[in-house]
């Protein structure tokens, strides 16, 4: 039990209340259904704790540390996948946004000398105004978000091998931001602490706002909720702009944590955030998207990875168990939703 | 000569329930005629063509198509297409963006060539002669979407029997007008004439009495299930179909009942709506008053513009001219919903599941979603006021559900209707307007939903509710207003608010510009 309270860090935001049962027959199957996915976390951290090829390292403070450290990043920007999703909008771009921010956060110090506090408002605001962008494509002039975001991805992984010349930007980067980067609190990364209070917040919005309440009923049916005097495009397109917000947070984090910023497009970290995000659908709220869901997914798919690397498993498990995670959660989480709106079809 | 008949139907049954909606229906088509079949709301006709085209199957009875004959139990949908039936329902069924001869190979096949290949020209030739014959003015790679109204559903006739070369097909056309405007209809029926002078049979079923006048050689007459009348060779006058429609002789006086051609409702003090020369879409000048407290119905063919009015009403569509005014306010077109909301108005919309449902989303939130900023506060939104004022609307509005964390895809139809209308009366709205309140609604649920409208009303909010079952708005409504190709037509109340009445008004263009004098 007591890795649940280390591991399971981040999801002391949960309210229990958030959940919807079924139905009064379909309570017990409800509550299996809500705590599969922190059950299968619970039983897959017990498993690498007690298997004598992992047993030895993985339950440590380091390894957990090393572990929540790095998953930060990915959790960060599965909380900002998340956001879009709610309403039924992909956006793909979130990891070359945050790509983008990196890349000029480290610019602005290496090159133009700039100082911690500009270089870091510069990032997270590009962020922002690239989410601005997507969601102005997406509401405005209705384009497909999968297509859009897809379209802005590409873009953006051009537009930093152009700044970066392809070159890794390493000098110059501010001490301070380094240390954030690998310093500890309370035996825990910083960063992990920032990803606390993001999640916080985007719970709050989420659950305890008027705002993120019509996200989920845009969701549900756009159309009705145009008819409930939602303005489902400005709500739309500001939960792109906080997405892109949170993506350029990912990116200052990303430069933090690694020390440089290098001529990367994102993907190898949206895709795992994708991942999580759909896991998290699976459970606290089956078939909808949700804060806490996506930390406890952030944190089953990364658990396992490390369990698996420290059993001796080579590189490639890591990739294959995303995919596998990402395809077995979509699966899941369509099957849900068809589960719920069974009487509808 | 009852050999010669193109198709007859004899002894049609068909019961929904404890409705009979048809009872022993007969229909016979002489070939190479126009034959119209006519009847009101429930006389049995749409019944009668859906068993034609298979979508239900009889009770009992036969359908004689050409020389086969089958029982009508045994009747489907297949049989009636290999015996020669042709189908061109309201919604054409067509591609838009593909050009005509895509529609065509779409439905009748491609000419390939080895490779399975598609040899264009052989099809876009075949096409082209199919266009020239129907007497349709465009050229095959047109794509639908460009063509005119009138011509887009002699495309789908041209279609729909293009396979013939002979005529003995049976081409059945349901309410092929009711989309269009008049000089379109008048096309498209002129085009229809025409292919029976060269020998086509023709089934039409419509709703608006001059244009059939003016097309049709025969005429059968649905009322109650059954065949009220059959008009052979005839050339009727709009009040004899429609005292055959209704049961009764016509009085033109009686179409008169409101003195005030004008609304009684104008220029009191407690107006809540007013529509004046108001102009959208298919909305061609309406007028319109509702007073607080008062149910007022409006009653129209479709394609009278009564789901435009009160979308437009509603802000959902800009009008293109007039005035709305909401308490006295005039109403702009910003931002609209969300204003008039404000103003307290608060909209039903027809189509359940595509406009009101919060379809994956449980009971509560969606009784939430119209009020979700009062439960805002400090600490979030209080999901326990949420919760027991959801418990309460439940009780009230006699939602039957397992619990208000059901989700509301799982609620049967009535019960849905009845959430989406406790989410609109709990905001206590001045102006309630209800777009077809008891569609595919059970009879238990619609009792309570009249309820609680009657409720609403007593309480001053005033009501605007269109349907299309005249029953419901005589027992719903005060007054009925009668829409006609986008107009306010005819106002009846008091005791002139009868079925039959309504039916009448609704067919007639005649009357109601007698009533107008």
């Amino acid at each position: 039990m007591n890795q649940v309270s280390t591991a399971g860090a981040p999801p002391a935001v949960a309210e229990p209340g958030d959940a919807t049962p079924a139905g009064r027959h379909g309570r017990l199957r409800g509550l299996a259904e809500r705590n599969a996915l922190l059950a299968l976390l619970i039983v897959i951290g017990g498993f690498f704790s007690v298997y004598p090829g992992s047993a030895e390292m993985f339950f440590t403070p380091e390894n957990l540390s090393v572990l929540l450290g790095n998953q930060a990043v990915v959790a960060l920007l599965a909380l900002a996948v998340l956001l879009p999703l709610v309403s039924n909008y992909f956006d793909f771009s979130l990891g070359a946004i945050a790509a983008t921010s990196t890349v000029l956060s480290a610019g602005l110090m290496s090159r133009n000398g700039a100082p911690l506090w500009l270089a870091i408002l510069a990032g997270v605001l590009l962020g922002g105004a690239i989410g601005f962008v997507n969601g102005l494509l997406v509401t405005r002039f209705r384009l497909n978000s999968f297509v859009a975001t897809l379209g802005m991805a590409t873009l953006l992984g051009g537009v930093v091998q152009w700044y970066t010349g392809g070159q890794t930007i390493i000098t110059g980067i501010s001490d301070g931001l380094i240390d954030f980067g690998s310093a500890t609190w309370l035996g825990l990364p910083r960063v992990v602490y920032v990803v606390v209070v993001v999640a916080a917040v985007l719970w709050y919005v989420l659950v305890h706002t008027p705002f993120g309440r019509t996200l989920y009923a845009i969701g549900a049916n756009p159309r009705s909720a145009k008819l409930l005097g939602i303005p489902a495009d400005r709500n739309v397109h500001l939960s792109f702009v906080l997405a892109g917000l949170i993506a350029g947070v990912v990116g200052v984090l990303q430069l933090a944590r690694t020390g440089g910023a290098t001529a990367d497009s994102g993907t190898s970290i949206l895709f795992p955030a994708l991942a999580a995000a759909f896991l998290g659908a699976t459970a606290v709220r089956p078939g909808f998207f949700n804060v806490v869901g996506t930390l406890i997914g952030v944190l089953l798919v990364s658990v396992s990875v490390s369990g698996l690397t420290l059993a001796g498993a080579s590189a490639w498990v890591s990739p294959v168990f995303n995919g596998a995670a990402l395809l077995v959660a979509v699966g899941l989480s369509s099957y849900l939703g068809r589960h719920r709106g069974v009487a509808a079809q | 000569m009852p050999a010669a008949a193109a198709v007859r139907l004899t002894g049609l049954t068909r019961s929904f329930g404890a409705t009979r909606a048809l009872d022993g229906a007969d229909l016979t088509l002489r070939p190479g005629t126009v034959h119209a079949l006519l009847g009101g709301n429930g006389s049995g006709k749409s019944t009668a063509i859906k068993i034609l085209a298979g979508a239900y199957l009889a009770d009992g009875g036969t359908i004689e198509v050409g020389a086969s004959v089958f029982e009508a139990t045994g009747y489907t949908a297949r049989l009636g297409r290999d015996a020669g039936l042709r189908f061109v329902h309201q919604d054409l069924g067509l591609f838009g963006e593909l050009s005509i001869a895509e529609n065509f190979a779409l439905d009748h096949g491609w000419p390939t060539a080895a490779g399975a290949r598609i040899r264009w020209s052989v099809l876009r030739a075949r096409v082209a002669a199919l266009l020239e014959r129907y007497e349709i003015d465009a050229s095959p790679d047109a794509p639908v979407g460009e063509l005119r109204p009138a011509q887009r559903t002699m495309v789908a006739i041209a279609r729909a029997v293009q396979d013939d070369e002979g005529v003995d097909r049976v081409l059945i056309l349901d309410e092929p007008t009711a989309a269009l405007p008049q000089h379109e209809s008048e096309l498209l029926l002129r085009s229809v004439r025409r292919r029976a002078d060269l020998g086509q049979t023709v089934l039409i079923v419509s709703h608006r009495m001059q244009e059939v006048l003016s097309v049709a050689d025969d005429y059968t007459i649905f009322r109650d299930g059954r065949t009220v009348a059959r008009l052979v060779d005839a050339t009727p006058t709009e009040d004899e179909l429609i005292s055959h429609m209704t049961g009764r002789a016509v009085s033109r006086a009686g179409a008169c009942d409101t003195p005030d051609a004008a609304d009684p409702a104008r220029d009191t003090p407690d107006l809540v709506l007013e529509v004046r020369e108001l102009v959208s879409g298919p909305l061609a000048g309406v007028d319109l008053s509702v007073r607080a407290g008062e149910v007022v119905g409006i009653a129209g063919l479709v394609g009278s513009g009564r789901t435009s009015l009160l979308k437009t009403i509603f802000g959902q569509h800009a009008p293109a001219a007039g005035v709305i005014r909401i308490a006295g306010r005039e109403q702009g077109s910003r931002d609209a919903v969300g204003r008039r909301m404000a103003e307290g108005v608060a909209y039903l919309p027809e189509d359940r599941l595509g406009e009101a449902a919060l379809n994956g989303l449980t009971v509560v939130e969606n009784l939430s979603a119209s009020v979700l900023r009062s439960f805002w506060g400090l600490w979030g939104m209080s999901r326990r006021a949420e919760r027991d004022q959801a418990g309460g609307l439940v009780g009230r509005f006699k939602i039957k559900t397992a619990s208000i964390d059901a989700v509301f895809g799982a609620l049967s139809g009535g019960n849905q209707q009845k959430v989406i209308l406790a989410r609109w009366l709990r905001r206590r709205p001045r102006l309630l307007l209800l777009d077809e309140p008891t569609q595919g609604v059970d009879v238990m649920s619609r009792r309570d939903i009249y309820a609680a409208i009657r409720d609403a009303a007593a309480q001053g909010c005033a009501v605007l509710v269109t349907s299309s079952d005249f029953v419901e708005l005589c027992t719903l409504c005060d007054r009925v207003v009668v829409l006609q190709k986008g107009r306010t037509a005819a106002q009846v109340a008091g005791a002139a608010l009868t079925v039959d009445h309504l039916t009448a008004l609704t067919q007639s263009a005649v009357l109601i510009e007698g009533a107008n004098l």
